[in-house]
């Protein structure tokens, strides 16, 4: 048994336990009732952990580089069917990027479990006297074992299956109080506004499957480069595609291709315009939220561009980065007046995806898939911690009446910080690059913003190939000399371009890098400000609901007096503070470099390197130093003055004359919800309108009347002139005749199917005889 | 009423009329071609002619008598008839199929519909004499014309084949007939399932 | 005359029980009685089937669809037979013609 089938079984054994559990809870969960039901679910789960952290360690720790390429070419793959000519296979999808999305489910998960049993414990959760605790843990297991799935599958068609999966247990989970109207409502939105996004990742699906023949991620992939490179199939030239009864041309529907696959990513990971059910996903359990609404199965969507991001054109890169973009400063505007604390968090989540989807579309896959990471455990954290601020105040979100809290929960008030410090990028700069501390965000959230910088200004100076570590003291550009790369790996596919970069490993220097090639044609300018702004905006609002919540005076006594925390529930906390701290620093960013260099090959894609690599990122120094670095003091201070002494202040600004309006805006959050209402209503009214005039003008008037008057006319001439011709005798007597025979078929109508056989039988005697003997 | 005499005479009148069909037909078969004529022991026949007034004459007996029960007992003698009328055609694994499914299976389904549906086990539903007789006598119209087709048919055969083993049975339903098969799987699955619905006790 | 059995022996059989079997479908007010009926026109059909398998050229295909006809009787009676005991708890009788609400 070599490597690869080790790991790969290992990652498949890490998958099927939590659907055994499930399966065991949805049989015997209600027997085991409700301290008891959550055990089997703790223990899938670690056993998940385990086998994620036994295979991160042989595959990084063990393997050397080139074993780790066997091995990736000797995991399990089964053939399942063969559609057509298309064989669908499942297999297990090994990279470094699998291995590292796989260790981090399982850690948040298992962290998220466990606090589960301690929030859980304390919920009234019987409906009709019949408690469904257990069900919480078996819809838990089953998301573990989708989620896990989705990361290993190796084809397009098992990750939509799963895919599907997961959505499936949000919908379950969101809906967790299902006798609660507002709960099943969320739940039944989230279902919805998915579909829709995922109704394109299906279209995009069958255009996988009819111009590349090859659902497998790998395939699809080597048939869309060598379609590309070889100006075949969707890149022939002069060859117009046939798509359904429209001729386009091949390329833009590599676009549409690449664009519609985007789509599912929209959906699941709430980008706009489908970010509306996010917020209201809130409805279900805070661990729900944090574990599947914050750190795994929205991240899924970023996970899916991730794998397709080398069959992205450019132009579809540009609608990737757009979408990104404008959720990323939507999302982060309206988090600023939220007063409930899930809900604020759940945007800074929303405005957290965006920057992930930004980075992917503007070629950061490395910061995208690290952001995604540390965000999963630094909100994961954050969730928690808002669950146990709710658990201990008896079910109170509103921060309103939260404050002072940090004496009462002092663990949860400096975990919630760390979580604070990292979503907003703390760090501070050391000598030359290398910073002297950085968290979360100041590593991965200024990588995305570096790389975007890059694309959009280019290297202006370090145009001439030199060796990038050159480009350093050459580049005049502040911002990404500040930044401080040691080298610059872009490797791509560019049909137009004509040149095929093929730096090897990253780690080399790239040769041939031209500042022009780099950057994006089809990425407007602007588009780098938002994500510029939002970084100073994030700051302001995290630290206003940390500041609300535990600092200040406690502003309700009962809420304040009730207020408690309990070791069940912070020691995950804690596990993830120190999971924040670890993924800044060590391992995964290194995992992600490693599997970069695969998609490298083939794919435009900027990494900025480090010359240590896996140690602490002395590429991210002081990150954007003039722009973004001093965000984070701005909005901590700002935040400060406006609560520190409660709301009063916030409450008069918000009454000033121009910020009011702006301020309703973002309290109905830019009438999306509206605007769909009145769309969807609007339509339907309108569409009834054209019916009801089809009807009135076109039925009524045309042929109703028109018949009508030309029967009057024909009534008229043969009432004079027929009528007296013995027609109406005729015509009594065929009503007579016609009247007996339905009499006649009447009385055949018993109703009785016994009598309804005997006819049959008649019917097949007399037909056989006429054939037999006419 | 009792039917008792009618079963009879109508018992003999089929047999009579299968005898001659029959008989007829072979002699004409062996007319055009005497290689066909299968070879057929005479423990054979009598085991057909045997089986034959079985299954007859229970069927008759299902259509004739009023009582659920009694029908019961006619299906177990039709039933096992034709178990043994597929022993005699060498068909044994159909056969035995037939028999655990048949005798064990569904007979034992209807007694059990019989016991859970009356409230008296004579309880009698008839209907009139008349529609028994009109009945009786379009189905006695169809079996004329069906078997003057039947008589007349230019069958080809080619005499007896040899039994088919199990063996070979088991490896087309899981080659040719993978399909059916499985979609058979398919549909036992949902009757259970849906059978189990249907029949459940509704919670109060 | 009673020294061999052939083909049409074994069809005309299975004619009548065909044609009894659908006597007692239209002849049974009683709901199973009518499925006994329709057991027996199954019956009289894997009949016919084996009987060609016996005597013509088709190799087991006959069998084979013999087989499916069983289960698919099976799985019918089964059905039919949970109908029946629905129909009975809803009108507390198996007469068919009163099973007639739909009617008018």
């Amino acid at each position: 048994m070599d490597a690869g089938q080790q790991i790969s079984g290992l990652l498949i054994i890490g998958a099927v336990v939590p659907l055994l559990m499930f399966v065991l809870l949805a049989f015997l969960g209600p027997r085991l009732g409700k301290p008891f039901a959550s055990f089997p679910a703790i223990f899938g789960i670690l056993v998940s952990f385990g086998c994620a952290a036994l295979a991160l360690q042989r595959w990084w720790y063990v393997l050397t580089d080139d074993e780790r390429v066997e091995a990736a070419a000797s995991a399990y793959s089964w053939p399942w069917v063969v559609l057509g000519d298309i064989p669908i296979r499942f297999g297990v999808q090994l990279d470094s990027l699998t291995i590292a999305m796989y260790f981090m489910v399982t850690l948040v998960s298992s962290c998220i479990f466990i606090f589960s049993r301690g929030y859980m414990s304390g919920h009234s959760d019987e409906v009709d006297g019949v408690s469904k605790y257990h069900r919480f843990f078996a819809y838990l297991s089953l998301f573990a074992f989708s989620m896990l799935g989705l990361v290993i599958s190796d084809s397009l068609l098992f990750l939509f299956i799963f895919w599907e999966l997961v959505g499936l247990c949000s919908y379950l989970l969101i809906g967790y109080y299902f006798d609660r109207k507002y709960a099943s409502n969320a739940a039944i939105k989230a279902f919805v506004v998915n579909r829709v996004g995922d109704f394109g990742f299906i279209i995009g699906l069958g255009l996988v499957a009819l111009f590349l023949k090859d659902l497998s991620i790998g395939g699809a992939i080597a048939a869309f480069q060598s379609q590309s490179s070889g100006e075949t199939g969707l890149f022939a030239r002069d060859t117009a595609i046939n798509l359904f009864g429209w001729y386009v041309r091949g390329d833009i529907v590599a676009t549409l291709m690449g664009v519609f696959l985007f789509c599912g990513c929209i959906g699941k990971s709430a980008q706009v315009p489908l970010q509306v059910w996010l917020p209201d996903a809130m409805a279900g359990p805070t661990p729900v939220s944090a574990l599947i609404h914050a750190a795994t199965m929205v991240a899924a969507g970023v996970y899916l561009v991730a794998r397709i991001f080398p069959l992205l054109t450019p132009g579809a890169q540009a609608v990737v980065a757009m979408v990104g973009g404008v959720t990323l400063i939507l999302a982060a505007l309206m988090a600023i007046v939220q007063t409930d604390i899930k809900k604020a968090l759940a945007y800074s989540t929303l405005s957290q995806l965006g920057y992930m989807v930004f980075g992917m579309g503007m070629g950061a896959w490395v910061g995208a898939l690290f952001h995604l990471i540390t965000h999963a455990f630094f909100k994961a954290m954050l969730f928690l911690g808002s669950g146990q601020v709710i658990e201990g105040c008896h079910h109170e979100q509103d921060m309103r009446k939260m404050g002072g809290l940090w004496r009462k929960m002092p663990v949860t008030a400096f975990t919630f910080l760390v979580g604070v410090l990292a979503i907003s990028g703390v760090g501070w700069p050391g000598k030359n690059t290398t910073p002297f501390f950085g968290l979360g965000g100041y590593y991965s959230k200024d990588e995305i913003l570096a790389v975007a910088w890059f694309q959009t200004y280019g290297l202006s100076a370090a145009s001439d190939g030199h060796h990038a570590g050159n480009f350093r003291e050459r580049a005049t550009d502040p911002l990404t000399n500040a930044h401080g790369y040691d080298s610059v790996i872009l490797a791509g596919y560019s049909a137009e371009e004509g040149q095929h970069q093929t730096a090897h490993a990253g780690l080399e220097t790239a040769s041939g890098l031209k500042s022009d090639a780099s950057l994006q044609p089809w990425i407007p300018k602007w588009l780098v400000w938002l994500a510029i702004i939002t970084a100073w905006i994030t700051p302001f609002y995290m630290m206003r609901v940390w500041w609300l919540t535990f600092m200040g005076k406690p502003r309700d006594e009962p809420v304040y007096h009730h207020a408690h925390e309990s070791p069940g529930m912070y020691i995950p906390l804690v596990i993830l503070a120190i999971g924040t701290f670890a993924a800044s620093w060590f391992l995964f960013r290194g995992l992600i470099v490693d599997a970069a260099q695969h998609v490298a090959h083939i794919s435009k894609l900027v990494v900025p390197l480090d010359g240590h690599e896996h140690l602490i990122h002395a590429f991210s120094g002081p990150a954007l130093n003039k722009l973004v670095w001093p965000a984070f003091i701005v909005g901590f201070i700002a935040a400060f003055f406006i609560y520190r002494r409660g709301l009063k202040l916030a409450e008069r600004i918000i009454d000033l004359p121009v910020v009011e309006q702006f301020y309703w805006i973002l309290w109905q959050k830019f009438y999306f919800d509206e605007a769909y209402n009145k769309l969807v209503l609007a339509g339907t009214i309108l569409f009834s309108r054209i019916c009801g005039w089809f009807d009135k003008w076109v039925v009524d008037f045309v042929l109703v009347e028109g018949c009508a008057r030309v029967v009057k006319g024909l009534a008229f001439f043969s009432g004079q002139r027929l009528d007296a011709g013995g027609i109406d005798q005729v015509a009594e007597n065929l009503g007579r005749t016609a009247f007996r025979i339905g009499d006649l078929f009447r009385a055949v109508q018993t109703g009785r199917i016994r009598n309804y056989v005997i006819y049959t039988a008649a019917t097949l005697a007399v037909v056989i005889s006429v054939m037999v003997w006419w | 009423m009792n039917f008792k005499y009618y079963i009879w005479v109508i018992l003999l009148v089929s047999s009579a009329v299968l005898l001659c069909g029959g008989q007829t037909a072979l002699a004409q078969e062996s007319a055009a071609a005497a290689a066909i004529v299968p070879a057929s022991g005479p423990l054979e026949v009598i085991f057909f002619w045997v089986l034959a007034i079985m299954i007859i004459g229970s069927a008759l007996w299902i259509a004739l008598t009023g009582s659920v029960v009694r029908m019961a007992v006619g299906l177990f003698f039709s039933f096992g008839g034709v178990a043994l009328l597929f022993f005699l055609l060498q068909a044994y694994f159909l056969g035995v199929v037939q028999l655990i499914v048949y005798v064990g299976g569904i007979l034992v389904l209807v007694v059990f519909g019989i016991m859970l549906t009356s409230s008296s086990p004579h309880v009698r539903y008839q209907v009139p004499r008349m529609e028994l007789a009109t009945t009786g006598l379009v189905s006695l119209l169809l079996f004329m014309v069906l078997g003057h087709v039947l008589y007349h048919a230019p069958w080809s055969t080619t005499g007896p084949q040899l039994p088919v083993s199990m063996n070979e049975l088991g490896r087309g339903l899981l080659t040719d007939y993978l399909v059916p098969f499985e979609l058979a799987g398919v549909v036992l699955l949902v009757v259970m399932v849906g059978a189990a619905y249907l029949a459940r006790q509704e919670k109060r | 005359m009673f020294t061999a059995i052939g083909l049409t022996h074994y069809l005309l059989l299975a004619a009548m029980l065909f044609c009894i079997g659908l006597w007692v479908m239209a002849s049974k007010r009683n709901a199973i009685g009518v499925l006994i009926g329709v057991e027996l026109i199954l019956n009289a059909s894997n009949i016919n089937l084996l009987a060609f398998a016996r005597y013509s050229t088709g190799g087991m295909n006959g069998h084979l669809i013999a087989l499916f006809v069983i289960v698919l009787a099976a799985a019918e009676a089964a059905i039919a037979i949970a109908i029946v005991v629905n129909l009975y708890k809803n009108f507390m009788s198996v007469d068919v013609d009163k099973a007639a609400t739909m009617k008018n």
